[in-house]
């Protein structure tokens, strides 16, 4: 009741088997390196990109560094809404990653800003505080996704100033509630 | 339906039900996430928990083949079938129904087949392997010849027959699972960090 011995062609047969499956894993991976490599489609706004290495530094995955070879503060400066370019300015500066917010290979239709930080005030803050960044009255942690802190400086002091009491902390979000016509 | 006929249904039943279970458990695990599991770092430790426990199952066939004269090393085969099962439910877990890239699709379908092969071998080969020398043993004690016997064996013959091919498959494909695993694991670091 025993089973019998493998065929002495087995390991040859293998082993060629896998050289040729290495040749051809090898032949694709330059040609046609995201169908091999990749966990998923490039979004639309980086359709463009030809080579893996664009974005990711070898062993140490996308760095902030290949991102801003792009993406500089100059690009946002001209390209962005205030708000925008002064947050990036800060994350580029404090040299904080852009993984925290961002990501890719989710499908060309997929959104890349996946943390995104909304904007509970929505424009109105920044007309009422004359600042341009959430950064101006928050502190952001490292990952930037954590609820920010409430700074205690002039543009915050100015604002609970102004509001005579109906300024406070838990009330300030939504700004267009009591302030119905933007006024 | 034959015993043995019998037995392989059960055990396609059990492995269909064990991989969508898996597979099930990810998606449960990648709800309300942005990336799936296998992207987040428990995913990732997932996987080399799933890897770590696949490469006991090289134990035996090692101290199989390292020392012939020793008996049969019957406590490293029971680790062999146990990690050659849990460890690969483990990187289904780890992989889920993301599949996209072409090197773990086929690390993928290379483990599937090692296992699969290993789990008919063991369970469905061995019955019929053992089935058909039974048969044959009380034909010859009925006084039935070598040859008459070998005629109303022939169904039992050919369907174990069929069940050996997991041999042919088993530990060859063993080979080319452990080059794609190596090749995946390098291009996770490689692309993903360190």
């Amino acid at each position: 009741m025993r089973f019998l011995p493998l065929p002495r062609t087995a390991v040859p047969v293998v082993a060629v088997a896998t050289g040729v499956l290495l040749a051809w894993l090898g032949w694709g991976s330059i040609r046609h390196p995201e169908a091999l490599w990749a966990p998923g489609d490039l979004s639309r706004y980086h359709a463009d990109v030809a080579r893996c290495v664009h974005c990711h530094e070898p062993f140490q995955g996308p760095s902030p560094a290949k991102c801003l070879a792009c993406h500089s503060e100059k690009r946002f400066a001209v390209r962005s809404k205030p708000a925008v370019r002064d947050f990036h300015r800060e994350v580029i500066a404090q040299q904080k990653t852009c993984l925290a917010c961002h990501t890719e290979h989710r499908g060309a239709l997929a959104q890349i800003t996946t943390n995104a930080m909304f904007n509970p005030h929505g424009e109105f803050i920044f007309r009422a505080t004359g600042t341009s960044s959430c950064s101006a009255c928050h502190e952001f942690g490292a990952d930037v996704v954590a609820r920010p802190t409430l700074l205690d400086n002039d543009f915050v002091r100015h604002l609970f100033d102004e509001g005579e009491g109906a300024h406070h902390r838990g009330r300030m979000a939504n700004c267009v509630q009591c302030h119905v016509s933007g006024q | 339906m034959t015993l043995v006929v019998r037995r392989f249904l059960i055990v396609a039943g059990l492995v269909l039900i064990a991989v969508v279970g898996a597979v099930l458990f990810e998606a449960f695990l990648s709800m309300e996430r942005v990336l799936p599991f296998g992207h987040t770092r428990q995913g990732h430790v997932t996987g080399w928990v799933g890897l770590s426990v696949i490469l006991f199952v090289f134990v035996y066939p090692i101290r199989k083949r390292v020392d012939r004269n020793r008996t049969w090393p019957r406590g490293w085969f029971q680790v062999h079938m146990v990690a050659g099962v849990v460890g690969p439910l483990l990187i289904v877990l780890h992989a889920g129904a993301h599949l996209h890239a072409l090197v773990p699709i086929l690390a993928m379908v290379a483990m599937g087949i090692v296992a699969l092969s290993g789990i008919i071998g063991q369970a469905v080969h061995y019955l019929a392997l053992r089935t058909l020398n039974e048969e044959r043993r009380q034909f010859l004690q009925q006084g039935v010849s070598q040859d008459e016997a070998e005629a109303r064996l022939h169904d039992v013959a050919s369907r174990e027959e069929a069940f050996r091919v997991w041999q042919l498959i088993h530990a060859p494909m063993t080979l080319m699972f452990m080059v794609l695993v190596v090749l995946h694991v390098i291009g996770a670091l490689y692309f993903g960090g360190l």
